[in-house]
């Protein structure tokens, strides 16, 4: 046809001839296309050549019939003019793929479970951790508000020109960073929270309680499904209540307007329910008082030197946060001129949580560690398993060359067999993923438990699926790279004369695996045993404080009004040894102030003092070392303003002689009575800071310490006491002991779950291990058959064979050991008192794994020495 | 029924192969068909129809002269067997029967 030779002449789309060569059975191709192509030309002559082509694809996608593709699947040639030449994607091979793959897996039962069971522990572990660190990193993002959010931090000066990083700020602080810094749009301020007591008729509840400025709900989302967010935390009397709090209460939530007592005597109006505080927020509360009234009450004379609040800013949009960073440097110097160790910054309120440790002033850190930590500790357990499966696979590969040569043979490239292979290892993965997934449905309740949060697997969201998908998928490839490489580099020549002989390099390939395995075993076995050292030395650390047999309980309604006839209530009854209170755990001890002064302090001294306020006996019974002087008692009527500091205070002040020296703590002038030993304030993370104690009017905290072995009586007479002077309030306590461990919750935890992690991965590791034995056991066969004819006895031939697994296991010790030292010194610098890492940790470490490994080969290798040579050697 | 069955395609697809004796292939029954028909034929429809014939052994094919018009690509040609043909008089013959049965032949 002359318009053939034309330029111009219109041809349909090659993409559509494509599609139809991909999915048409070879044989009919030339004829199916010779026809469209006829029709298209007649089209394009009929209607143009824009409609021509669009009828051609519609043509061409109507030829997807299932005529065709099942005349594909099945492939009988109708005519030989054309030898069909597949492509690997072509539904036929994949049917034979995966044939020979079900195949390989139901042949091979004890290979095929140690590679599946090894790829669902990796799996399993590594998803309860990805949905842990996904709930991490998801804490205090849901605000609205969230990337204008910041808070506001304190650093202060010591006398070492360290910086000590505070998250309490002066209640001054809110309202002047409004009224003076035009980028800040709101701000808000808080009291941590603490548990008081609801009343609502005869129902009494004890929940926890805040005091914020009236801009709380406009700055966090936390919805009010009852009231007014902008008004809600105006009136003087009102509150805000949770859902959870309103059914308790009144068994609804439309409860705006009912009354509520709070405490004894604080009768309130509710204005305000707020939606239950989502698992997501580190701010927790279940109810909230306004700030304002209760400053007028308690504080009514603030200064910069009082930090007890804390400061949330919002700011306006597109404000550089580190150009007001700057400015904002001496905010609290520019107020009160004697403050001129503090300086103030902002910090983005949703990295507190995960980025809030500071040293030196600097951000360094903090829970982000775990989540980092953790995520590595997910990426090692499923690294170890596809080490597993690639070992595994090349060591097995003897037993697939011939199949490999014989796809060569007929024509297979090297590209035909790599997919196969990386398509079989994605296979293993996708199936070993929907077991781990179930696997992991059964265990979360029990991961859920020990993490104290509500992870749940979300199958609805698209997200999930696509990061399930990926990690068979990542999981697949890296696990089925090597082996496929190593498989379809295979000569059909040799592999077919039998001559096949594994490479040195091969080999040595196969052993560094093993190595890399067991060292990153290794590693988390260590890191489990320093972790658990170190918290162990915390619990059995001496604090310079007795914190056993020591109960707590809160000084609420009656029992402030009647507290001394209540204590001499309870010295006198049975189980108890000593009585005193305190208005903070002090254990744990958080109030702090530069109000201290004595005589010759100079006038740039800002030492932050820790206050704790007492009543009579608390050095007795809190068991804390006196060095001079004497606890506080009833015989000394002065000691309402008499002092007693602790060592560090005194050098900090540079007393040698404290004792009858004055002291003026916050403009109350006194004498100093007793010097005690230091003891932890705090947290053992930080160093011991100077403290002042003193006799306070009301405390909030009971201490009970009972006779030993005697705790059941002792809080027996604390139920029938309280009962009896405090009808109103529900009996409850807490152990010293019980909230000193809640310090180290976090540490805790991850003690526990990478000794569980640190398990399975010594499990899969062995696994693999084992089913190298079970596969060299296997090979050498006549090789044992032989030497045990000329004489070798079995304990000969069971060291020959585990003697090679060792070599791997001890220079896995060797890499393993400088690696995890230098990991485990660098998380220990975060404990101000920490232990040494001594040699024997790895030794242990190094002992338990080389026990284990050797236990797993050796049960291969001993029942291959038994085996009768006659037997292994008949078998030719 | 003791011969294959016939669907209604089929059976014009076959009448259309017998019609256009020697020039019967994929394009031009479409077409043929197209124009008596004035129905939307689709190639893919036609195609499954004719191989399902020679299934059925009612038509044979044989692949023929390529020309430029296709790319060079040859055509497979299809030609009615004996017993297509037998199976077209049978089925007429029985319509044939059935319109005689008939009480009142005059629809209208």
């Amino acid at each position: 046809m002359s318009s053939n030779v034309t330029p111009h002449h219109p041809t349909p789309p090659a993409w559509a001839d494509r599609l139809l060569a991909w999915f048409c059975p070879p044989e009919l191709r030339e004829e199916l296309l010779g026809d469209l192509h006829e029709q298209f030309d007649q089209q394009v002559a009929e209607f143009g050549e824009a409609k021509a082509r669009r009828l051609y694809v519609w043509e061409v996608i109507r030829f997807c019939r299932p005529y065709f593709i099942e005349r594909r699947m099945t492939a009988t040639p109708r005519t030989s003019y054309e030898y069909p030449r597949p492509l690997p994607t072509n539904p036929v091979m994949i049917q034979n793929y995966l044939k020979i793959a079900w195949r390989n897996l139901i042949r091979h039962k004890t290979f095929s479970a140690i590679n599946i069971l090894g790829l669902v522990l990796g799996m399993a572990s590594s998803l309860l951790i990805l949905l842990w660190v996904q709930h991490e990193r998801s804490i205090d993002h849901f605000h609205a508000n969230g990337s204008r959010l910041y808070q506001v931090f304190e650093n202060q000066q010591t006398t070492g020109n360290d910086l000590n990083t505070t998250m309490t700020t002066p209640q001054l602080m809110a309202p002047a960073l409004v009224a003076e810094v035009p980028q800040v749009e709101r701000s808000v301020h808080m009291t941590p929270g603490s548990r008081l007591l609801l009343t609502v008729g005869n129902q009494a509840y004890k929940e926890i309680g805040i005091y914020a400025s009236t801009d709380l709900f406009q700055l966090f989302s936390f919805p009010l499904v009852q009231g007014n967010p902008k008004t809600a935390l105006v009136g003087p009397a009102s509150i805000v209540i949770s859902e959870t709090v309103a059914r308790k209460l009144f068994g609804r939530t439309d409860v705006v307007g009912r009354s509520v007592r709070v405490g004894d005597n604080d009768d309130r109006q509710i204005t305000g329910v707020v939606q239950d505080i989502p698992e997501t927020a580190s701010l927790k509360f279940d109810f909230v008082l306004p700030a304002a009234p209760y400053i007028r009450k308690t504080q009514p004379n603030p200064r910069w030197g009082r930090n007890g609040w804390r400061t949330f800013a919002l700011l306006h949009p597109n404000t550089d946060v580190n150009a007001l960073n700057a400015k904002l440097l001496n905010f609290v110097q520019r107020h009160d001129s004697t403050m001129t160790k503090f300086t103030t910054f902002l910090f983005p309120y949703q990295d507190i949580y995960l980025y809030s440790k500071f040293t030196n002033g600097q951000p360094d850190g903090g829970r982000i560690e775990y989540v980092r930590l953790f995520t590595i500790v997910a990426i090692f357990l499923l690294l170890i398993a596809c080490i597993n499966f690639m070992n595994l696979a090349t060591a097995r590969s003897a037993k697939r060359a011939r199949e490999v040569g014989i796809r060569k043979v007929v024509g297979a490239g090297r590209s035909y067999l790599l997919s196969q292979f990386v398509g079989e290892a994605v296979l293993m993965a996708l199936l070993s993923l929907l077991i781990a997934v179930v696997l992991v449905q059964v265990l979360l309740p029990l991961f859920n438990q020990l993490t104290e949060k509500h992870l749940v697997i979300q199958y609805g969201n698209p997200v999930y699926w696509a990061v399930l998908l990926s990690l068979a998928l990542a999981t697949g490839l890296i696990a089925g790279s090597y082996p496929a490489l190593f498989l379809s580099s295979f000569q059909p020549v040799k592999v077919l004369k039998n001559t096949l002989q594994l490479t040195a390099s091969a080999v040595i390939f196969r052993q560094g695996l093993v190595v890399f395995q067991f060292a990153l075993s290794l590693l988390l076995i260590i890191g489990t045993l320093i972790v658990s050292q170190q918290m162990a030395y915390i619990r059995g650390k001496n604090l310079g404080i007795n914190r056993e047999n020591v109960i707590y309980m809160r000084v609420e309604g009656e029992l402030a009004k009647h507290f001394e006839p209540f204590r001499q209530a309870l010295l006198q009854a049975p189980g108890i040894q000593s009585v005193s209170s305190s208005d903070e755990d002090p254990l744990y001890i958080g109030n702090s102030t530069t109000g201290v002064e004595w005589r010759g302090k100079p006038d740039t001294d800002n030492t932050l003092f820790y206050q704790l306020p007492v009543s009579y006996d608390f050095i007795k019974t809190m068991k804390i070392g006196l060095v001079a002087g004497r606890d506080f008692s009833k015989a000394f009527p002065a000691d309402s303003s008499n002092y007693i500091i602790n060592e560090e205070a005194a050098r900090r002040m540079g007393m040698r002689q404290p004792l009858g020296q004055e002291l003026t703590n916050e403009g109350v002038p006194g004498t100093i009575v007793g010097l005690v030993k230091n003891f932890h304030l705090n947290s053992l993370r930080v160093a011991i800071e100077p403290l002042v104690i003193y006799l306070g009017p009301s405390n909030s905290t009971l201490l009970v310490r009972t006779q030993p072995g005697q705790t059941e009586q002792a809080l027996a007479s604390m139920e029938r006491l309280a009962k009896q002077f405090n009808p109103a309030y529900p009996f409850a306590y807490t152990f010293a002991d019980d909230n000193f461990e809640r310090q180290y919750k976090s540490e805790m935890l991850v003690g526990q779950l990478t000794r569980y992690f640190a398990g399975i991965a010594i499990v899969i590791a062995c696994l693999g291990l084992f089913g190298l034995a079970l596969f060299m056991a296997e090979q050498r066969t006549k090789e044992i058959g032989v030497r045990k004819v000329l004489g070798a006895s079995v304990s000969s031939i069971v060291a020959l064979l585990s003697g090679s697994f060792l070599k791997l296991v001890l220079v896995a010790i060797g890499i393993a050991s400088p690696i995890a030292w230098w990991v485990m010194h660098e998380w220990l610098q975060a404990f101000a008192y920490r232990i040494d890492i001594a040699w024997w940790m790895f030794a242990l470490a190094g002992g338990l794994v080389i026990g284990i490994a050797l236990l797993t080969v050796s049960f291969q290798s001993i029942k291959a020495a038994l085996v009768n040579p006659v037997k292994s050697l008949r078998s030719e | 029924m003791d011969r294959a069955y016939l669907g209604e395609f089929e059976e014009l697809v076959l009448l259309t192969a017998a019609v256009l004796e020697g020039t019967a292939y994929g394009v031009t029954i479409a077409a043929e068909l197209k124009q008596r028909t004035s129905r939307t034929i689709s190639l893919s429809g036609v195609h499954v129809a004719l191989y399902r014939l020679e299934e059925k052994g009612f038509v044979r094919s044989e692949l023929g002269g390529a020309t430029a018009a296709r790319g060079g690509r040859r055509k497979r040609l299809f030609t009615i067997t004996a017993a297509g043909k037998r199976t077209l008089a049978e089925m007429r013959e029985l319509r044939n029967e059935l319109w005689d049965a008939m009480p009142n032949p005059s629809l209208s």
